[in-house]
């Protein structure tokens, strides 16, 4: 059981990884001409506000997964990780459930910011804001994909 | 839908969860080889899981000044302050945690 929860939880994280990551592009300031010519252009090229709701959905379901991983993982991997003496490995997985939680608190902020057209509050306060949050949440999803990864491979990484 | 208290919710909840965590303030606390959670400390059933209270304590402070706040405040607080505020939050955060890698 706890292994199909672990791959539903990757697979959806992989879903959650790329479409924020859609999204945090679509949001860069580059200029038009670029758009529909490089395969970062046609990557970004995206309808930024369709995501939005996704992007929540899959960032609360993602993360109520890693909640009903979290027991084993305090239960038999730290327990490991401190038998090693590997405390950077658990220092990187707290990062983890700090930006994760963050991040969940970002959501209503967030998805409140995609319903809105631009300039609502003023000359490029909301733009600004959206974008940032997009990035905050990009940044916290790509470190959660990762050191998830790293901690799920760890004992076939390390000599 | 589109309640202006969710800016304040957000930019809030970033702020009372490092504040939960590092006053360990969780509401209830996890026991995940006893199955078993709790208001208080509990010893002698194993690890502990706080990280489920810290977010429950976040999400409850941050949706009660949310909810406090007049509409016309939160509608003129300026959608920049939450980002600024939880950035400021995760660099204090990783500041915090650079006690791991010493």
């Amino acid at each position: 059981m706890i292994v199909v929860l672990l791959l539903l939880h990757g697979l959806l994280a992989v879903a959650l990884l790329g479409a924020i990551t859609h999204q945090a592009l679509s949001v860069l300031p580059l200029a038009p001409a670029q758009a529909r010519r490089s395969f970062v252009g046609r990557f970004r090229s995206v309808n930024g506000p369709a995501y939005a709701t996704p992007i929540v959905v899959l960032f609360v379901v993602t993360a109520i997964g890693g909640a009903l991983l979290y027991p084993q993982y305090r239960i038999d991997v730290r327990p490991a990780l401190e038998d090693m003496q590997n405390a950077a490995a658990n220092g990187v997985f707290e990062i983890k459930e700090h930006l994760i939680a963050i991040g969940l608190g970002l959501l209503p902020a967030y998805w409140l910011l995609w319903q809105q057209p631009d300039n609502a509050q003023g000359p490029g306060a909301a733009s600004t804001a959206r974008r940032a949050l997009t990035w905050l949440l990009a940044l916290f999803v790509w470190w959660g994909f990762i050191i998830g990864h790293v901690l799920n491979n760890i004992r076939g990484m390390l000599p | 839908m589109t309640h202006p208290g969710m800016k304040i919710f957000s930019m809030l909840f970033g702020v009372f969860y490092i504040a939960a965590f590092y006053f360990d303030l969780a509401l209830f606390r996890y026991y995940p080889e006893a199955r078993q959670f709790h208001w208080a400390r509990t010893d002698g059933i194993g690890v502990v899981i706080l990280w489920y209270g810290w977010i429950v304590t976040a999400a409850l402070a941050s949706a009660a000044v949310a909810v406090a706040v007049p509409r016309p405040f939160a509608e003129r607080l300026s959608p920049r302050w939450v980002w600024i505020v939880t950035t400021l939050v995760v660099v204090a955060t990783l500041i915090y945690e650079r006690r791991w890698f010493v």
